[in-house]
Formats: C-alpha cells, sequence, structure tokens
C-alpha cells in the first residue's frame, strides 16, 4: 500500500502577478447568473451528444480590469468576451465571468499569433459566450472558452475561401488537436471569419477541492 | 376649409388653386418621362391635404428605413435594447429564399464607417444614424437583424400606421429580389408615418424627436430639399433602385408649421432627371403653400 503521506499536496506557487482574478464556482453564483450559464450542467451538441459546461470561472471585476490583464503577450483579456446584445442581459455587466479554460485559448492564440506574425483579431461575440447567447443554438465551445472567430489577422480580412483556407492550414500545423471550421455556407461551415477551437476543455483550477 | 383630397376625387370638390397644383404635377410627371407618381401631403399649418395617386404601391427602396427606424426604436421604447447597446458588426445575412446566406455589397454604401467596423461592434443609435443619414444598407440589416421584421410589423400594427407598408425582408436580398418578395410601400403609408414622429406621437414625444433628429441628419438632399429656399430645414429619408426614386420628409419653413411630403417616382431602368422632378414637385408644393390653398 502507497504511504498517504505521499499523496499530501506539495506547497506551490500559483498566483499569477499579473493576474488578480478571483476563480468563483458557478454552483455559488446568484441565481440570474447561475440560469445564464448553466455550470456544470449538460448540454447537447449539434449531434446530440451531451457535454459538461464548465463550472468554474474568473471573475471579471471591470471592462478597465478586461483590459489590462494579460491572458498572453499579445492576447488582452477584453478581446475574449466582447459580446453584443445577444448575451444574455445579467452578463452583459460587470461583474463578468470567464470559464478557465480561456487561459488555454490565449496561450493556443499567442503561438498561432507567432506563426502568423501579424494581429490575430477576435470577433465580437467571436470568443467566450455563453449557453445563454442567442447564437448558441447547441453546445458550442465558445461556451467553454475553447473557441475564437478570427475576423482578421493583420490586414487581410478573413471573408473569402482563399485567406480562410490559408490560416486554417496554418492553425493546424501550428496547434496540434485545434479544430478549424471548414470554408462554406451552410451549418457548421464559416465563410466570414476561421473558427478555431480546442474542443470541449473543462479547466479545474488546482485549489478548487468541491 | 381645405378640404382633402382623395386619389381620384370628384372634381366638383377641388378648389381652382388646387385644381391648379394637381395639374401642375401632372404636367411634371408627364414631362419627367415617369412611369408613375404619387405625392401625399399634409400641412401642419392650415391641415391641407393631397393624395396623389396615395394609395398606389412602389417598390420601397431605402424609404423602408423610416418604418425599420420605427421599430427600433419601439424595442428601445420597450426595454429591449438601449441606444447604446452593442451589435455585432458582421455581413452576413440570410435570404427570406431558403435562408441562403447573402452579403451587403460595401460599394452600395454611401458611407465606409459600418463596413469598416466588420467583426467589431456599433451602438443601436449609431447604427440607426448610419442607416437613415447616408442609408447604409449594412446598417439596415444589423438592426433588423436584432429587432426582427415581424417586431417591426407588429410595431407598424400597434402604432396604427401598417396600412401602406409591407417590409417583408431586408436590404440587398437579391434572391427575393428575383421571386419578386418586396418591401412596398405607398405614399400615404409613409406620410401618416411621418406625421405621428413629427407630431411627437411615436412613443414618446423625446423619442420621437430622436427619430426626428436621425432624420434631420440625412446627407442625400437633391430631392424634396433641392430647390426649397435657404434655410429650409427638411428631416428626411430618400430612396433608389434602379426603377424607383423616392423622398419622404418633414420641411420646416421658418415662422410657419411643417409640412409633412412624400413623393414616390417609378422610372424604365437608365432614365435620367429623377431626382430633378422630385425637387420640381417638392418646390411645386412649397409655392402652393407658402401662397396659402384656397378655401372653398
Amino acid at each position: 500500500m502507497s504511504d498517504p503521506a505521499s499523496f499530501a499536496e506539495t506547497p506551490g506557487v500559483n498566483e499569477a502577478p499579473n493576474f488578480p482574478l478571483r476563480v468563483v464556482d458557478g454552483l455559488t453564483l446568484p441565481p440570474e447568473y447561475r440560469k445564464a450559464l448553466r455550470p456544470g450542467e449538460e448540454w447537447k451538441d449539434a449531434t446530440g451528444f451531451p457535454r459538461q459546461l464548465p463550472r468554474y470561472f474568473y471573475e471579471i471585476p471591470s471592462w478597465d480590469s478586461a483590459m489590462k490583464i494579460e491572458l498572453a503577450s499579445h492576447f488582452l483579456l477584453w478581446e475574449f468576451i466582447q459580446v453584443d446584445v445577444r448575451e444574455a442581459p445579467p452578463l452583459r455587466t460587470f461583474p463578468r465571468y470567464v470559464p478557465c479554460a480561456i487561459t488555454l485559448l490565449a496561450v493556443c492564440l499567442e503561438r498561432f499569433r507567432d506563426a502568423v506574425g501579424t494581429l490575430v483579431h477576435i470577433s465580437a461575440n467571436g470568443g467566450y459566450r455563453s449557453p445563454s447567447h442567442r447564437f448558441s443554438k447547441n453546445a458550442t465551445p465558445h461556451a467553454w472558452g475553447t473557441a475564437a472567430n478570427i475576423y482578421r489577422i493583420g490586414d487581410t480580412y478573413l471573408d473569402n475561401r482563399g485567406a480562410i483556407e490559408r490560416f486554417s492550414l496554418i492553425a493546424r500545423q501550428t496547434l496540434p488537436g485545434i479544430w478549424t471550421r471548414p470554408y462554406g455556407t451552410p451549418t457548421g461551415f464559416a465563410e466570414d471569419h476561421l473558427h478555431l477551437d480546442l474542443g470541449y476543455v473543462l479547466s479545474v483550477p488546482r485549489d478548487v477541492k468541491s | 376649409m381645405p378640404k382633402k383630397e382623395g386619389s381620384s376625387p370628384p372634381t366638383t370638390e377641388i378648389v381652382p388653386r388646387e385644381r391648379a397644383l394637381r395639374e401642375q404635377i401632372e404636367k411634371i410627371e408627364q414631362e419627367s418621362g415617369a412611369k408613375a407618381i404619387a405625392v401625399a401631403l399634409r400641412d401642419a399649418e392650415t391641415g391641407f391635404e393631397l393624395h396623389y395617386h396615395g394609395d398606389r404601391w412602389f417598390h420601397a427602396a431605402s424609404t423602408i428605413k423610416v418604418p425599420i427606424l420605427l421599430g427600433a426604436f419601439a424595442a428601445i421604447n420597450r426595454g429591449d435594447l438601449l441606444p447604446h447597446s452593442r451589435v455585432h458588426v458582421r455581413n452576413r445575412f440570410l435570404s427570406v429564399v431558403e435562408n441562403i446566406p447573402f452579403r451587403v455589397e460595401s460599394g452600395r454604401d454611401a458611407n465606409s464607417a459600418v463596413h469598416n467596423a466588420i467583426g467589431k461592434m456599433m451602438r443601436v443609435d449609431e447604427l440607426a444614424y448610419h442607416m437613415i443619414t447616408t442609408s447604409s444598407n449594412l446598417a439596415t440589416n444589423l438592426l433588423l437583424g436584432v429587432i426582427g421584421s415581424d417586431a417591426v410589423n407588429q410595431t407598424l400594427k400597434e402604432l396604427h400606421v401598417d396600412e401602406g407598408i409591407e417590409l417583408r425582408r431586408g436590404v440587398e436580398d437579391e434572391l427575393a429580389f428575383e421571386k419578386g418578395i418586396n418591401n412596398m410601400v405607398t405614399a400615404d403609408g409613409l406620410l401618416r408615418i411621418l406625421i405621428m414622429l413629427s407630431e411627437g406621437k411615436a412613443f414618446s414625444p423625446a423619442l420621437s424627436r430622436r427619430m426626428m433628429d436621425i432624420l434631420h441628419g440625412q446627407e442625400f438632399n437633391q430631392g424634396i430639399p433641392a430647390r426649397l429656399p435657404k434655410g429650409t430645414r427638411v428631416a428626411h429619408k430618400t430612396g433608389e433602385i434602379s426603377t424607383v426614386a423616392h423622398d419622404a420628409g418633414v420641411v420646416y419653413l421658418p415662422k410657419r408649421k411643417p409640412y409633412v411630403l412624400v413623393i414616390l417616382t417609378e422610372w424604365d431602368p437608365d432614365t435620367t432627371g429623377r431626382s430633378r422632378t422630385i425637387a420640381a414637385i417638392s418646390h411645386t408644393i412649397y409655392e402652393y403653400l407658402i401662397q396659402g390653398p384656397v378655401d372653398e
């Protein structure tokens, strides 16, 4: 038998000096937020397969803080939380909540940015959006904070087959396991942006014990 | 008392000067080469009304943006939207024909501000402003996407201004155009909306004023305002496609109450002189009104 003592946590440091956001358990949020975020609930994707929604979120106190907090060298938090009137009303005002996996997406995008060598622009409604957003018909990694719709790279608008397929290939070459939406007009395709996502990744911060 | 004149009024009810006005409009119509012209007028100073083919249906072109403006402010009035609510600027819309995606051509919008914001967000009041003042088709479809055509039509119904207005789709939906699915208006229909706006009766005086302020910002002034005296203010909306040219607005002259004027015209494609014709009718009506209609 193993010595239980060998499983004891080693004291460590996880407080990033420039990342002051508090982790919250979505199940402890007020009812209007729980209704909109549906923390930990099951949600079916377009194929009918059930997915489990994120439960742990970073709490963003203000737009000012979102404008200042770096998720990666070239990506600030605000770039991932731009939503329009289609988002559920409680989630359009501060404090706002984003799934903890958003940091993983930012790191991936940073690597993608390095590969393309220029600015990568995430569209409005194209970062995190809640399961209550009017665009969210089925489970989408956008509601996990692990998907981005990129409408422009440098001076190139991704609104045509050539541009979308070129940058889609770079994304897949650069980020193993990344999924990009194929070019096209039917549902499930994209013709005016590059959608890339990491899948339905759940991030549970180390300090969470519940 | 000034008389209300119908589309085909008994000639015995038309006072001589009023008959002369109709004849002048008919003359302008004949000389212009237009296929059809309709005029609707209401003068708040005298109560005089003119309805010259006022119930004839025309392709609405961009005059449909006035009812859409009303629909946007209805959403604001209900609290569904705020003037500063943000809308994702995206150039992708679904045709009413089989939901096939289409885009608004950037070259057709006189103002590039909305196209330049693709991928970002703009406020509802900014979109409303661009929809009216430079007739941005992209702004129009974005607003309609948020509000919904059904909601706009419901608003028109609730305000009792739905007669003479048929909103069936967004703009630049070419597939719908090919199938004959178009937004349609009558001069009388637009007149009713503009009267309501000018009288401050659309939702509230404050919201009516905001809509009028937007209409005052109109940048295309070759129609109704073109031959009016300097200093005249006109809150209006134009509309033009290959086969129609329209202008509908409220005319504010110094030291008198305003008049509401709608001029709709239909043409063979490539016919010239459209704005000139609208300006001529507007000028004729102006001259008639400042001289004052003759009582029976």
